[in-house]
């Protein structure tokens, strides 16, 4: 009996769907012709060679060599060593990995860095002035004690301030609908939805 | 103003901000996974598909053709090592890499390492096991489940609590009910993946994981590897929620360090969401039989509580809730016995509350049950059985006030416009039901030791080896020494999370707050008399004074009469530049052990029923609303409100959110929490966050938290009664409770979902 351990029945994970789709490709072709099996193992080995990516990360340029198949979670945290920006799940299930890109709230694990080639990526490291002041979104998270373990936070101000930004915290009912996509296990919910009311009134007009 | 500072009541503190908070927003906490390490190479585990056999081949070839690939290891690499052991710091014996044998599916089978995570993943991915499987048991009823008495198989469960002659007064009783009841598996959950980190400078072995057990790991760590404990430290600053999962180290830790001592470079092994819930710990399913007689006038005479546990054929993990729910009435008479049913599974572990989340919530569903049959109120029921001494040992409570949390609890909620009658409540479409719960968890203190420096200008340093899981033991340690000293919070630092410092027990059981504080507390003094004799000294500033008369206030040492010295002026007198105290603080009780075996990582607990004088507690009532739509069953929980008495509290802040979250983990065990296991396969299915559900933002609305005052002075210097755990014991069966009484349905096995209310 022979078993792949990694994929049981429920077991496909992101990347295992990748290479398997790679290999399911590789395998067709070889009743064609070996010709077209050596151009598929080709495309499967550069798939993991390095390629350039440049990224603009809380107004800084980034010039980065990555795997093709690096997350832009991963990127951020091994390549760029922004640590803020956390993994929970690896899975977009979460919310901890939140970023904004161009402004809009992105699940940084399900982007891969390449596909986010001269995008403006924001990371909770970017949110506060040059001068320490917090901004309102984070201040707010601390007044409300908004957070216990702190784990979920990043993902959850970044979330917070995009759905702000997207017209979706206009009632309390709004900001749990919308703000649903960020799991917090401590549960500091109610917390979270008064922060988010504090610093909607605060930014309001801004 | 603000619900989340609530303001102090009698013997509580203030509701400081936390003093981490600022990392916390703006990413500059550090979680073990994110300590900067150079040159690291990336772990990935491949694990067993089948829960029960032998691993006859492992096919290596291909996952060593990865490019990058470093290192696999596997069976043979760990000969050279102990296997891991279970209890106190060990989550199991199981050493997966040093014996073929498969004990439970998700068994970890190989590590790859190599230079980038996406390598490491695709190697892990494909090695290809050969296994000889045999058919696995995967829970209750399956065959091949074997049971067995739980009493004595386990430290942690000695004997089957009892009192009076149980049956016959059951068979006298007038009125009688008996009923089952029963919780699913659980996986903790916490949003920071498990992870380690290891890295060797010569003999010193570095490891960055989150853990509630700093120095309990770095014991069992050095007793695996075969090292001295003093070349090991364990670093865990910052822990992305624990629970429980953290408290008992896993065969990962070991295997990840030997990586990085066969590679000569740090190694991070991340798990993936999935593989948690075979390589962690987890509640184990739980099942129940409650007995209770009552005479007409809702006296109760006979209490019988029998549990039935799954646990691992390797390790006979219990959790026993009977000793407290044995205890929680003036049951007149006791019969309890808990059943251990071995399965082909990976160990359980403790989850916040372990016995009392499953047990609790049988007994308060019966007791809501025993209620109705009685036509009697659910909140005068327990009040008429509220005990003056505990049934099983005759012991006082060193106090109890769940009458007061009731009645505050149900003042607030405005329990007294429920109408009784089940159906009774609608609004429109959605059926409207009322129930209540009683919560309880066991007050308990460990050995700690902790050093407090208070320098001339006035800044402290606390140190100790305890864990911010995010309860803000941080804080309330601050806190301690800020007021004790008398100096402003924002000047006091304290270091936490790494086995270097001073010993702290693991941080479980609810036991931190009390531990810490009370070893911090003792160092603190010993600064003040120090102070305080430099200050009283004849020719000094507050000469004549008697030390014990001496407050510490806004940089003073104040005299009764008023007269004061500033501190900073004290050290200049006494003409040193800083003081240093290191404190142990054991509770009462101790054995004359107790100490050293702090430091070798095995604190003693004490409190709860284990000791003499009282039996001690902390006690809340909650109180909850459902709502359930008329047609489609929908359930929602649209206002829970819950009181509490817990001694002195340290932070209105801090304790109100625990409370907070442990109420809204109570909702999702009653609605949502619910591990699946393939009964075929013994495996579990929901692996991962789209599948196993917990509470999101908008299946929580109102939620109210009262902190009931209550002085104790028996359970520890500090007189904290520990919170952690004790908000979300009860809350499902007061769900249970109003779901009844919307719909007439009794539901007993968790969780309450739509399909239950279809019949």
């Amino acid at each position: 009996m022979l078993k792949n351990p990694a994929s049981s029945a429920t077991g496909l994970s992101r990347r295992s769907f990748m290479t398997g789709t790679v290999s399911a490709a590789a395998a067709a072709p070889l009743l064609a012709s070996a010709a077209k099996a050596e151009e598929a193992a080709a495309v499967h080995s550069r798939l993991r060679e390095a390629v350039a990516v440049s990224l603009r990360i809380n107004g800084q340029p980034y010039a980065l060599s990555l795997d093709t198949r690096t997350s832009l979670l991963d990127a951020l945290r091994d390549h760029v060593g922004l640590t803020g920006t956390k993994k929970g799940c690896d899975h977009g299930q979460c919310g901890a990995c939140t970023v904004l890109v161009d402004g809009k709230r992105v699940l940084s694990c399900l982007s891969f860095a390449v596909m986010n080639q001269g995008s403006e990526v924001t990371t909770v490291e970017g949110l506060a002035s040059s001068d320490g002041k917090l901004h309102p979104m984070q201040q707010a998270f601390i007044d409300h004690d908004a957070f216990q373990c702190g784990y979920c936070t990043p993902g959850q101000i970044m979330s917070a301030i995009g759905c702000i930004n997207e017209g979706h915290a206009n009632s309390e009912d709004d900001i749990r609908e919308f703000m649903s996509g960020n799991i917090c296990r401590c549960a500091a919910y109610p917390n979270i939805v008064a922060a988010i009311v504090q610093a909607r009134d605060q930014t309001r007009g801004t | 103003m603000d619900a989340a500072a609530p303001k102090p009541g009698e013997n509580q503190g203030e509701p400081l901000p936390r003093i981490d908070a600022r990392l916390k927003v703006t990413g500059q906490a550090h979680y073990p996974a994110d300590l900067p390490t150079a040159n690291i190479a990336y772990g990935a585990l491949s694990t067993s598909s089948i829960a029960r056999g032998r691993v006859t081949k492992l096919r290596l070839d291909d996952a060593r053709a990865v490019p990058g690939l470093l290192d696999i290891v596997t069976y043979g690499d760990m000969d050279k090592v102990e296997k891991p052991k279970f209890g106190n710091s060990g989550a199991t014996s199981i050493g997966p890499l040093h014996d073929r044998t498969i004990f439970h599916d998700g068994q970890i089978i190989a590590l790859a390492v190599a230079e980038t995570f996406e390598a490491a993943e695709e190697a892990a991915q494909l090695i290809r096991a050969e296994y000889e499987e045999e058919k696995p048991t995967a829970s209750f009823d399956s065959p091949g489940a074997k049971t067995v008495d739980a009493a004595g198989k386990n430290p942690m469960h000695k004997e089957d609590v009892k009192a009076g002659n149980f049956d016959a007064a059951y068979a006298a009783a007038p009125v009688r009910i008996d009923a089952r009841y029963s919780t699913p598996t659980q996986h903790h959950n916490p949003i920071e993946l498990f992870s380690t980190t290891a890295f060797w400078q010569g003999d010193q072995l570095i490891v960055h994981e989150p853990t509630q057990n700093v120095t309990g790991w770095k014991v069992e760590l050095a007793r695996q590897l075969k090292i001295d404990p003093a070349n090991v430290r364990i670093l865990s600053p910052f822990i992305g929620g624990a629970f429980g999962s953290k408290g008992p180290m896993t065969p990962r830790t070991a295997i990840v360090a030997v990586a990085a001592k066969r590679l000569g470079r740090p190694v991070r092994c991340v798990t993936s969401r999935m593989q948690a819930f075979g390589t962690q710990t987890y509640r184990a399913e739980t099942r129940h039989r409650i007995r209770i007689g009552a005479g007409r006038d809702g006296r109760i005479t006979a209490f019988a509580h029998e549990g039935w546990e799954v646990t691992s054929r390797a390790d006979a993990y219990v959790v026993a809730g009977t000793s407290a729910t044995g205890r929680m009435y003036d049951y007149g008479s006791v019969l309890t016995h808990v059943s251990l049913v071995e399965a082909d599974r990976n160990t359980p572990g403790y989850m916040r509350s372990p016995p009392e989340t499953p047990y609790v919530y049988a007994l308060e569903n019966a007791m809501d049950e025993m209620a109705v049959t009685l036509g009697m109120d659910p909140v005068e029921f327990r009040r008429i059985n509220e005990p003056k001494v505990e049934p099983i040992g005759k012991k006082p409570f060193s106090s109890r006030s769940l009458i007061q949390c009731y009645d505050q609890a149900a003042d607030a909620f405005g329990w007294a416009k429920r109408d009784p009658k089940v159906g009774a409540m609608r609004d429109g479409d959605w059926l409207v039901g009322m129930g209540c719960a009683t919560a309880i968890y066991p007050t308990a203190a460990a050995p700690c030791a902790a050093r407090v420096r208070l320098t001339s200008d006035g800044d402290v340093r606390v140190q100790c080896g305890s864990h911010e899981i995010g309860t803000g033991v941080r804080t309330v340690a601050g806190q301690m020494a800020s007021e004790r000293l008398g100096v402003p919070i924002d000047k006091v630092n304290v270091e936490m999370g790494d086995s270097s410092l001073p010993p702290a027990p693991v941080s479980g059981g609810s036991i931190s707050t009390a531990s810490v504080c009370s070893a911090v507390l003792k160092a603190c003094d010993a600064i003040r008399t120090k102070l305080s004799v430099g200050a009283t000294a004849e020719g000094r500033p507050l000469a004549g004074s008697h030390n014990e008369e001496l407050d510490f206030a806004d940089g003073k040492i104040v005299a009764k009469g008023g007269a004061s010295a500033k501190i900073e002026d004290v050290f200049k007198i006494m003409q040193v530049g800083a003081i240093d105290e290191y404190a142990e603080f054991a509770p009462k009780g101790a054995t004359p052990g107790a100490l050293k075996k702090l430091y070798a990582g095995q604190p003693e607990f004490h409190g709860g029923d284990h000791d003499e004088d009282s039996v001690k507690y902390a006690f809340g009532a909650e109180f909850v609303e459902v709502r359930i739509n008329r047609y489609t069953r929908e359930i929602r929980v649209p206002r829970i409100v819950g009181a509490f008495a817990a001694g002195r509290i340290m932070n209105t802040r801090t304790a109100r959110s625990q409370l907070m979250g442990g109420m809204i983990w109570g909702i999702g065990q009653a609605l949502q929490e619910a591990t699946e296991v393939d009964g075929r396969y013994a495996r579990y299915v929901n692996r991962d966050l789209q599948d196993y559900l917990v509470p999101v933002n908008a299946d929580i609305r109102d939620l109210q938290v009262i902190l009931v005052p209550e002085v104790d002075h028996a359970v520890n210097p500090a007189g904290v009664k520990g919170l952690g755990e004790l908000g979300n014991v009860g809350t499902a069966a007061a769900v249970a409770s109003a779901v009844y009484h919307a719909t007439g349905n009794r539901i007993r096995d968790l969780p309450i979902r739509i399909d239950q209310l279809i019949a």
